[in-house]
């Protein structure tokens, strides 16, 4: 059975439960700005989106040069280049001939 | 001592795949990690209406004038794998294409493609 009930009584009755379970009392709803107090950060989160850097072979290469990290890449370039040379394909020597006339100079 | 990113006083902070874009997205992270407190701080005050008119205006006046870098609006989701900047799965940080060739190859742990 529904009956009406005072809107000061009701009041009271918020106010009450506010107080005990330690909630805000805003009964005229008044933007107080907690909202942006209790929103959490997020920054870290999203400050981590990407990867961070890792250590490479390439860095252990720099730093310990002695300790003979190998650049695979550039490994497998020289191999390559010795096995085309040992067939005959390496690049062709540089021609070295002097220009017979010096080439006109551009104004 | 085995050397960390940060004892090889590295410029770069992002490792993985990077481009130009990607590295412009992580500073405007990390500017907005920064600020990200006083921010938060000068909008309660900017919103709080039991403070003085005056006040809020200032604290709104500083919002607005603070590096545009520092809002969050700025930051962009872009694929971790190829920098793109639409269509990117935030579950996966991966383009929609990286992300097919990843869980084609099987790299994305529980993604399979469907068959019915």
């Amino acid at each position: 059975m529904a009956f009406p009930v005072a809107r000061e009584r009701l009041l009271q009755l918020y106010k009450l439960r506010a107080s005990i379970f330690n909630t805000t009392f805003n009964p005229s709803n008044v933007r107080t700005g907690n909202k942006y107090l209790r929103q959490r950060l997020k920054g870290k989160s999203l400050a981590d989106y990407y990867p961070p850097r890792t250590v490479t072979v390439a860095d252990m290469r720099r730093i310990w040069p002695e300790l003979g990290f190998i650049d695979e890449q550039e490994q497998a370039r020289v191999d390559a280049v010795e096995r085309a040379k040992a067939r005959g394909k390496g690049a062709p020597k540089k021609i070295r001939v002097k220009p017979d006339k010096p080439t006109k100079k551009k104004k | 001592m085995f050397p960390t990113p940060h004892l090889l006083k590295a410029r770069l902070q992002v490792g993985g795949w990077i481009n130009a874009r990607i590295l412009k997205d992580h500073s405007k992270r990390v500017a907005f990690a920064a600020n990200e407190e006083r921010r938060q701080a000068l909008r309660f005050i900017a919103r709080n209406t039991q403070i003085p008119q005056l006040q809020r205006l200032k604290a709104q006046l500083e919002l607005n004038a603070m590096p545009s870098n520092t809002r969050p609006t700025q930051i962009v989701n872009r694929c971790m794998m190829a920098g793109k900047g639409k269509g990117v799965f935030r579950d996966f940080r991966m383009g929609r294409f990286q992300f097919r060739l990843n869980a084609l190859e099987g790299n994305i742990p529980g993604v399979k493609k469907a068959s019915w």
